[in-house]
């Protein structure tokens, strides 16, 4: 179900009613958690099963996890495997049911029919690795288990395509007479092999749970029905922002206060996702496509505006998202993380990433950039620039399975890391005029949208190509469309200058919110789906 | 829900006040009033103005334009225009409309000529149009034609097939979809989402949509502003005219009036010809039963609806292109006509089924060519059951 459409708006008239009548009783998490599966569910019911099993799987875990002791304890392994001689009960069950399940899935894996194979295969690794955990009683093996689990089904669906496809290239090449199966055919009961939509996004969710209850950062949520709404509440649910579990959660505990400035809060986020989304960002897709579906009929002027009209369609398609998102979770008194903060006017690489999604970005920088950078510490100089790259690499990849993809965090990995140094020195600070950084960063960013937004590699490098080499000619682009970015552009310049209070006056606000009502009654372009959903 | 540990407050950093966003579009109630109060005056005042602001003069014979026929602010307005007790407003799909004739080789033409007044008989038909599509038309749309007198012409090309009738089970795009009931009753072969289903329904209830819609068919070549202003040429290369037009320009306040010249209608135009002259051999229909079909359905309810508002209605049968039938088929077809007409009967609906015209006469199974609009007039006008209609107070 797409925020902009009207059975969402149905939905809403539905469950925020229910939400605010059930407030007094122990029921709204229930209602909660039942309209956001039932958010999901509109989508592909059968997709379900992929949240809860993420959601039950992480929560057993990490209850697991906790009984264990912070401090490394010796234990008689061999004792615990044959005379089930286990300190904690409840690990022992654990370890007696993972055991026992192994063999269950062994058994159909090996009697039943040949199209659940690789299914109990799967399953049985994951209940050998819960076996694993149990028998150690050590929160480190925990961790291990809980971050496998939630990610195999996140790599299968999104990246295991992708890796068959290239190893079979490379099998080819090698003249090797073998090739790995296509993923699809292991899908039981003949579903189709579809990315599950936001499955990036619950799992990245769970994942830094798993880690900051770990890292003690987090305290265990021991109640079932708050973790699961933790982990498919559902503005959050397709495209973030990525909540941590110290924010989001400590917010269900306790009914949130009826409000009347979060219902007009709400619905002042909600519309101008909604102007940015249903106006701007499709208004600039039919630009931004019919350019790069057909890169090689455009001369350098075109290539190089549907790149900058891209840069800006992303940010109004994905924040418009967000800001839609965060307005109807306001609707129902929760506060969720701002995610976009101009990046466009970023004065840096780093600024850059501390402005767009600043969730996602945030997640990198805490689980993947921190780790790596404490890791290699050793190296000096080097650390922190190889840690970028590598953290950004991992970014690409995350967006999507695809060498474009990998290319574009490179790039933003390299771009960093170049720069890192840079970026702080005083000469940058204080002598480069910002105007003057704020385009070099913008003209770095469109650059690497190109990869982002290429169909393909070829198509890429030949658009990087013609850029510089083909004709200026008309690049046939809508002056509304031009004059729509610059005022957006002029809105945010005036926002982070010393005019800002022009924009508080109510007459302005009054005006715009006017103008954007009546802008999606007569020119919002149908709805399309969200980019970030691929994601 | 039970009562948490001191630790379990949120993360330090995060827990500083989340930030509202990136702008400074934080509404209060008050200005969220002043906003939904300065929308819903320029939502209900703009269609209403605009109907007073742009000139609108149909001349005699006027058909709204196939271009426009899915501009159903438009057909209202047209409706509310020609109202008056002294005119018979003839309604129907493109048989009534004159889908291989121009404007002056229609029914309500030469039905004007029989009445010697140029503008007694008005065409109210609508291109692509079908009962189901109808009934949605003149429900929302169609509120001003009240105690008037009404020619509804009954068209049964669909109920010759579950692919016209609309209720096959394999998905079927159709014209005015936006029209067809959306949920009941369930129409097989239309598998619109729900969205579709549900801003088709905001369509059809606030006017303020539909108007938009005007302006899009009137002045933006069918498209939505934005859209327009990239519209291309279809040259090679493709140029884009509209790049660095002013929208607002094109809005003339003038809705065009019909084509009187249109080279795929008419008698000079290569389609004019009769059904046979193509060497089509004789079809054999697939009938869909009339206590089944979708398409006879709507067309009992949008008879109801009409007698309801206050209009006599005279119902038009036919007449189907029998010549182009089997034998089998012409004998479910005569079922079909008896049982319609039965039905008429019975509610005592005045109708009229006009004689089969010469095989010459039809340019396919139920639109006749210019001379058989000719004749078919002649015969309505010279019904005494039509003449004491038309007469009666």
């Amino acid at each position: 179900m797409l925020f902009n459409t009207w059975p969402f708006l149905i939905f809403l008239l539905v469950v925020l009613p229910v939400f605010f009548a059930l407030g007094k009783t122990r029921l709204w998490p229930l209602w909660m958690l039942a309209a956001s599966y039932f958010f999901y569910g509109w989508w592909n019911p059968y997709y379900l099963t992929l949240v809860l099993y993420t959601t039950t799987l992480v929560y057993f875990v990490v209850s697991l996890m906790d009984r264990c002791p912070e401090e490394r304890q010796k234990t008689d392994v061999l004792a615990r495997l044959t005379r089930l001689r286990f300190d904690d009960g409840v690990m022992k069950a654990a370890f007696v049911a993972s055991a026992l399940a192994v063999l269950g899935f062994a058994v159909v894996a090996l009697a039943g029919p040949g199209t659940l194979r690789p299914m109990m295969v799967a399953l049985g690794v994951i209940a050998l690795l819960m076996a694993t955990g149990a028998l150690f009683s050590s929160r480190g093996v925990w961790l291990a288990v809980g971050a496998i689990n939630t990610l195999a089904p996140l790599l299968f669906f999104k990246y295991a395509r992708f890796v068959v496809e290239n190893l079979n290239a490379v099998l080819s090449w090698l003249h090797v007479p073998a090739k790995l199966a296509e993923p699809a055919t292991l899908m039981p009961f003949g579903f189709d092999y579809l990315l599950p939509i936001g499955i990036s996004f619950f799992t990245f969710q769970s994942l830094s749970y798993i880690i900051d209850v770990y890292l003690g950062k987090a305290e265990r949520e021991r109640n079932f029905l708050r973790f699961a709404n933790f982990v498919c509440f559902f503005p959050i649910l397709m495209s973030g922002p990525i909540e941590r579990a110290g924010h989001l959660l400590p917010q269900f505990r306790q009914f949130p206060a009826a409000r009347l400035q979060n219902f007009t809060d709400g619905a002042s986020l909600f519309l101008v996702g909604l102007f940015k989304k249903l106006v701007l960002a499709n208004y600039l897709a039919l630009y931004v496509d019919r350019v790069y579906e057909n890169p090689q009929a455009f001369g350098a002027p075109a290539l190089v505006l549907a790149t900058v009209a891209f840069a800006w369609q992303l940010y109004f398609d994905f924040g418009g998202y967000t800001d839609m998102a965060r307005g109807v979770a306001k609707l129902m008194g929760f506060d969720l993380v701002l995610n976009f903060n101009h990046p466009y006017l970023a004065t840096g690489i780093g600024d850059f990433w501390r402005r767009w999604h600043i969730s996602f970005s945030r997640w990198i920088l805490d689980y993947i950039f921190m780790p790596l950078q404490m890791q290699w510490r050793e190296w000096r100089a080097l650390c922190t620039a190889t840690a970028l790259v590598v953290t950004f690499l991992v970014s690409g990849i995350w967006h999507g399975a695809a060498w474009t993809f990998v290319i574009w965090g490179a790039l933003h990995g390299l771009g960093l890391a170049l720069t890192y140094e840079l970026e702080r020195s005083a000469f940058y600070r204080k002598r480069v005029p910002k105007a003057v950084k704020q385009v070099c960063v913008f003209a770095f960013v469109c650059f690497t949208w190109i990869f982002f937004r290429a169909n393909s590699l070829p198509d890429a490098l030949m658009i990087v190509r013609r850029i510089f080499t083909a004709a200026w000619q008309d690049p046939q682009i809508p002056a509304l469309m031009l004059a729509s970015v610059a005022l957006v552009w002029l809105y945010q310049c005036l926002f982070e200058s010393k005019f800002r209070s022009v924009l508080q006056t109510r007459f302005v606000r009054v005006g715009l919110a006017v103008l954007m009502v009546l802008g999606l009654l007569l020119c919002s372009s149908g709805g399309g789906t969200f980019i970030y959903f691929q994601f | 829900m039970g009562t948490e540990s001191p630790t379990s407050k949120p993360d330090a950093a995060l827990n500083a006040e989340t930030p509202f966003g990136s702008n400074e579009m934080r509404l209060d109630a008050r200005q969220w009033l002043i906003v939904l109060a300065i929308v819903t005056v320029v939502m209900l005042l703009i269609p209403s103005l605009w109907g007073r602001i742009e000139r609108f003069n149909p001349g005699p014979d006027y058909r709204i334009p196939y271009s426009l026929s899915k501009d159903y602010w438009l057909y209202g307005r047209r409706l509310y225009q020609v109202c008056d007790p002294n005119r018979v407003i003839m309604l129907g799909d493109s048989v009534v409309w004159g889908e291989y004739v121009l404007p002056d080789g229609t029914l309500s033409h030469f039905l004007n000529r029989e009445a010697g007044e140029p503008n007694r008989f008005i065409n109210a038909g609508v291109n692509g149009m079908f009962p189901l599509a109808m009934e949605g038309l003149l429900e929302r749309y169609g509120q001003s034609l009240r105690q008037q007198r009404v020619i509804l012409h009954c068209n049964v090309l669909w109920m010759t097939s579950p692919k016209t009738d609309l209720s096959a089970d394999e998905e079927e795009p159709f014209n005015h979809s936006r029209l067809v009931p959306q949920f009941s009753p369930r129409i097989p072969c239309y598998r619109a989402d729900a969205n579709e289903q549900l801003s088709a329904l905001v369509e059809q209830r606030v006017g303020f949509v539909s108007w938009v819609n005007h302006l899009q068919n009137v002045y933006f070549g069918q498209k939505g502003i934005l859209n327009w202003t990239m519209e291309n040429d279809g040259g090679s290369p493709p140029r884009c005219p509209n790049l660095w037009r002013n929208p607002l320009t094109q809005i003339k306040l003038v809705v065009p009036s019909g084509v009187r010249d249109d080279a795929k209608r008419g008698p000079k135009s290569p389609r004019h010809k009769p059904w046979s002259a193509s060497g089509a051999s004789k079809t054999r229909f697939d009938w869909v039963a009339l206590e089944s079909s979708l398409q006879w359905g709507a067309f009992q309810r949008l008879t109801g609806i009409l007698r309801e508002r206050g209009n006599d209605v005279l119902v038009v049968l036919g007449p189907f292109n029998e010549h182009l039938m089997t034998e089998e088929s012409q004998r479910a077809y005569r079922k079909h006509r008896d049982g319609i007409t039965a039905w008429l009967s019975q509610n005592q609906v005045p109708h009229l089924v006009p004689e089969l015209l010469p095989s010459a006469l039809y340019a396919d199974a139920s639109h006749p060519l210019t001379e058989g609009y000719e004749l078919l007039a002649k015969r309505i006008y010279s019904d005494e059951n039509f003449r004491k209609w038309l007469q009666r107070k």
